[in-house]
C-alpha cells in the first residue's frame, strides 16, 4: 500500500506538487496518469525518498520509504532507466544493487532469467539500448521480490514485444497480490493493464477511480483523459 | 552499514577504471626508475666535484605526485562516475541513508588507497635504495623507510581528499582539475608567496615531521570528507 498524504513540493517559486492525496492498494495495476509537468515524477520521487516533501507525506506500507533498514525487499522502483553506470556490466549492476539491502545473489540469476536479459548478463550496461535498459531497471526493482512496485513510464523505447511484456509482467505482478503504480503517457496501454487511474493536472489530483467507471463515462479512457487534463496542460 | 561497504566494495570492483588507475600508478615506476638508472650511470661517470652537485636519483620524485593524482581521480570518481551516469539516484533509491552511503565509499576508498599507498611507496623507496646501491648522497636519496610510510598514508589522504572533492564539485572534470591544481600547480605558485607554505601543500606533507605531517594529512582528509558529506546530504541529486 502507498499512501499519500496532503503532499506538497515546491522548487523554489514553483509548486510542483500541491496538497495531494490518493492511496495505492494492492492487488491491482493502479495507473498514474497527467500531462507533462504535472507532478508524476516529484511525487514518485518523494515516495521513494529522492526528494523531501515540502510539506504532507508519502508513506509505504505506513512509514517513510528511507525509514526501512532494506527498502528494496519492500518497494522495487524504476524511476529512470538511464541511471546506471554504463561501465558495469548488468549482472554486476545488479550484484551491487542486491548487496546493498541483504539480497542474496540468487535473486540476481532470478530476475535477469525474468526480464529475459540472462543472455547478456555479462555485457557492459552502455552496449544496451533504452528497451535493454528499461528491462535491466525492472530486473532492479524485482531483486528484492518487493510487494510494492513502482514504474515510471517503463514502456519507453520498447518495441511492441516488449510492451506486452511489460503489460503481462505488472497483470502477473498484481495478481500475485502486490501493489504496483504505473505512469504511461500511452493511454490505450493503459487501459489495457491498469484496473484503477489517479490522474493529476499541475500537481493536484484530478481522479482517483477505477478504468472501468472513467470509460464509461467519457467513452474510453483516452476521453476522459483527454477531457479532465484539457484545461491543466499549461507550462508554468 | 556492512551491506553498504560490501556493495560498493563490489561497486569500485566491477569498474574497469579502478584498475586502470591503480595499474598506471604502479606502472609509473617504470620510467621512473629509468630516470634513477641513468642518473646514477651519469654520476658513476663524473668526476668528485660534479657529484657533489648532483640530485638525488630517487624515482619518488616521479612516481608520488602521479601516483597521487591516480589515487585522488580513484576517489573522485567513485561519487562524480555516479552523478554523471544518474546511477547516484539509483543508489540513492537503494540506500535512502546518504550518510551511510557516502560513509562506506570513504571506507572503501581508504582500505582501497591505504593498500594501493603503500605498495607503490614501498616499491618506490625499494627500487631506489636498489639503484643507488652503497653510493652516498647526494645521489642516494635521504628517504628513510618511515618516509615511506608516510609518502603511502599521504598517497590515500590523497584519494580520500579526491572523494570529498570529487562529492563537493559533482562533475568528473571539474574535479580532475581541481585536483590537478591542488597537486601539480598550486606547488609551483606557492613559491610567488611572501610566506613558506609550501611544505603544508597536499603533495608537500611528506616534507613535515612525522607528527605535524600525520596531523596536516589527518586535516586534510577531515575537512575534504566533511564538505563532501555536507555536500551529499544536502544538496538534491
Amino acid at each position: 500500500m502507498i499512501e499519500v498524504n496532503e503532499l506538497t513540493k515546491r522548487y523554489g517559486s514553483t509548486l510542483a506538487v500541491d496538497r495531494l492525496s490518493f492511496q495505492v492498494r494492492p492487488g491491482r495495476v493502479t495507473g498514474f496518469l497527467g500531462p507533462n509537468g504535472s507532478g508524476k515524477s516529484t511525487t514518485l520521487r518523494a515516495v521513494v525518498g529522492l526528494d523531501a516533501p515540502t510539506s504532507g507525506e508519502a508513506l509505504v506500507n505506513g512509514r517513510p520509504y528511507a525509514s526501512s533498514p532494506h527498502p528494496m525487499r519492500e518497494v522495487g522502483a524504476l524511476l529512470d532507466a538511464g541511471a546506471v553506470h554504463g561501465g558495469r556490466r548488468a549482472s554486476d549492476h545488479l550484484r551491487c544493487l542486491a548487496r546493498s539491502n541483504g539480497i542474496g545473489t540468487s535473486r540476481v540469476g532470478a530476475v535477469l532469467e525474468r526480464t529475459g536479459l540472462a543472455g547478456v548478463a555479462g555485457r557492459r550496461i552502455k552496449g544496451f539500448s533504452l528497451g535493454m535498459r528499461q528491462r535491466l531497471g525492472v530486473a532492479a526493482a524485482l531483486l528484492g521480490d518487493p510487494g510494492i512496485l513502482i514504474f515510471d513510464e517503463p514502456v519507453n523505447g520498447l518495441d511492441p514485444d516488449g510492451v506486452r511484456w511489460i503489460r503481462d509482467l505488472v497483470r502477473e505482478l498484481a495478481a500475485e497480490g502486490r501493489t504496483v503504480l504505473m505512469s504511461s503517457h500511452l493511454i490505450a496501454e493503459l487501459a489495457l493493464t491498469a484496473d484503477h487511474v489517479v490522474v493529476i493536472g499541475r500537481g493536484r489530483l484530478i481522479a482517483d477511480e477505477p478504468v472501468s467507471a472513467l470509460a464509461e463515462r467519457f467513452g474510453s479512457l483516452e476521453a476522459a483523459y483527454l477531457h479532465l487534463t484539457g484545461t491543466e496542460v499549461e507550462y508554468r | 552499514m556492512t551491506d553498504v561497504i560490501a556493495s560498493e566494495w563490489l561497486k569500485l570492483r566491477t569498474l574497469r577504471s579502478t584498475f586502470a588507475l591503480l595499474a598506471a600508478a604502479a606502472a609509473v615506476l617504470v620510467p621512473a626508475a629509468l630516470v634513477s638508472a641513468l642518473m646514477v650511470a651519469d654520476w658513476d661517470a663524473s668526476p668528485p666535484e660534479t657529484r657533489a652537485v648532483f640530485a638525488s636519483a630517487d624515482p619518488g620524485v616521479l612516481v608520488l605526485p602521479f601516483a597521487q593524482f591516480c589515487l585522488a581521480a580513484l576517489g573522485a570518481l567513485a561519487i562524480t562516475g555516479e552523478h554523471a551516469t544518474g546511477m547516484i539516484r539509483t543508489s540513492a533509491v537503494a540506500v535512502p541513508d546518504r550518510r551511510s552511503l557516502f560513509l562506506a565509499k570513504a571506507a572503501v576508498t581508504a582500505a582501497t588507497a591505504l593498500a594501493a599507498g603503500q605498495f607503490i611507496a614501498l616499491a618506490t623507496f625499494t627500487a631506489g635504495a636498489l639503484i643507488t646501491g652503497d653510493r652516498p648522497a647526494p645521489i642516494a636519496a635521504a628517504t628513510t623507510l618511515p618516509d615511506a610510510l608516510l609518502q603511502g598514508l599521504l598517497l590515500t589522504t590523497a584519494a580520500l581528499v579526491g572523494l570529498g572533492l570529487g562529492a563537493l564539485v559533482r562533475a568528473t572534470a571539474g574535479t580532475f582539475t581541481a585536483l590537478a591544481a591542488l597537486i601539480f600547480v598550486l606547488p609551483a605558485l606557492a613559491s610567488f608567496l611572501p610566506w613558506d607554505v609550501s611544505p603544508y601543500l597536499l603533495p608537500n606533507l611528506t616534507e613535515l615531521a612525522a607528527l605535524p605531517a600525520l596531523a596536516a594529512m589527518a586535516a586534510y582528509t577531515t575537512a575534504a570528507l566533511a564538505a563532501g558529506l555536507l555536500t551529499t546530504l544536502r544538496r538534491d541529486i
